[in-house]
């Protein structure tokens, strides 16, 4: 039987540190996406994890709710790619395509699916940081607004003004793609 | 093309949201790094603590603490509220005080001890409701709280709040400077 995330957190705060590597596996896809969209490629979001989860077996102790770490250690990502995005627009790079994911679609339908996914790359890398961040996280990670206001820290309101110019702007981007 | 409607929002949504695979290297490389901060902080113990900070002159902060009914922390180090990083040195004794009449414990846990990780939280002895526990924390800044009841997370109120918590919980931000010898 599959241990719960407060069993393996307390394993682990009672030293047993390879316990945390099931904690590792168990949150690694999933959260992988958030961070692959979010930054626009696969090496960032890669570090942006690692560091999440160091980060959270570094604060372990501090997890109010060990049955919650997902949740948690979420949070703490969200905090890493805004971090990390913050960098890179500082280094002057852009948000770049996620090449891995390309290859994927491709083999499916090559041609469509490597336009579609090009197409849908192009727009997330358009959003500003918060649409970007709004969006994935009400559309993709299918969030409710109260669970964002509680990652993100901004209020509901501002939110659901995030994630509808997101959406207003993937609108026009994505229909200038396909009448250009 | 499609109008942009409840279709392609789907379609979109849906390509987005199809799995993104990491390999068992990923587990590895984090896992390297986690043991790494495993044996660089193995625990000390409580007891380690305490026993390092034998020679500390208390301070009588208790009634003074009680009087004002916050939070205290006092060190026999210089603690500044503007941070400030000196490196290197020995560790300096600081000690914690909690005026916390109805709590049942109180321990300190920061950077300096893992946050209390493996069982390095530094427990407080309760002095008529005034709490306090002395242990040497090295020269910089740091991050600590009070963990109150064993699960509840208290920030001192009186020391400045540690700016970039991205963990959930509040915190304090100490500053040590090194001894001068």
């Amino acid at each position: 039987m599959e241990s719960s995330d407060a069993a393996l957190v307390g394993r682990v705060l009672h030293g047993e540190v390879n316990a945390y590597g099931a904690l590792v596996s168990r949150y690694r896809d999933k959260y992988a996406r958030y961070a692959v969209h979010m930054l626009g490629n696969r090496e960032d979001a890669e570090e942006a994890l690692q560091d999440a989860f160091t980060r959270a077996y570094r604060s372990l102790a501090r997890c109010e709710d060990p049955e919650r770490f997902g949740a948690w250690l979420f949070r703490i990502l969200v905090n890493r790619c805004r971090t990390s995005g913050a960098r890179r627009v500082r280094r002057g790079q852009t948000f770049v395509h996620d090449e891995t994911a390309l290859l994927n679609a491709s083999q499916e339908h090559p041609a469509e699916q490597t336009m579609w996914r090009e197409e849908i790359d192009r727009a997330l890398g358009e959003l500003s940081a918060d649409q970007r961040e709004a969006f994935l996280l009400k559309y993709v990670e299918e969030l409710g607004y109260d669970e964002m206001a509680e990652i993100t820290g901004v209020g509901v309101s501002a939110l659901k003004m995030r994630v509808m110019r997101a959406c207003d702007r993937l609108r026009v981007l994505l229909r200038e793609v396909h009448s250009g | 093309m499609a109008e942009w409607g409840r279709t392609t929002l789907e379609l979109l949504v849906q390509e987005l949201q199809a799995p993104v695979r990491l390999d068992e290297s990923f587990d590895r490389r984090v896992m390297v790094r986690v043991r790494r901060l495993y044996a660089e902080r193995r625990p000390r113990g409580v007891a380690g603590w305490i026993a390092a900070a034998v020679g500390i002159t208390r301070r009588p902060a208790y009634a003074a603490a009680l009087a004002a009914g916050v939070v205290a922390v006092v060190t026999v180090g210089m603690v500044r509220s503007r941070p400030q990083v000196v490196a290197g040195g020995r560790p300096i004794p600081v000690q914690f005080v909690l005026v916390a009449p109805e709590a049942r414990s109180v321990a300190v846990v920061g950077d300096f001890n893992n946050w209390g990780l493996g069982d390095t939280a530094l427990v407080a002895e309760n002095h008529n409701g005034v709490w306090s526990v002395s242990a040497p924390v090295p020269a910089g800044v740091h991050r600590y709280a009070f963990l109150v009841n064993g699960k509840q997370w208290v920030a001192d109120p009186t020391a400045p709040r540690a700016s970039g918590d991205d963990f959930g919980q509040p915190s304090s931000a100490l500053v040590v400077e090194a001894s001068a010898e």
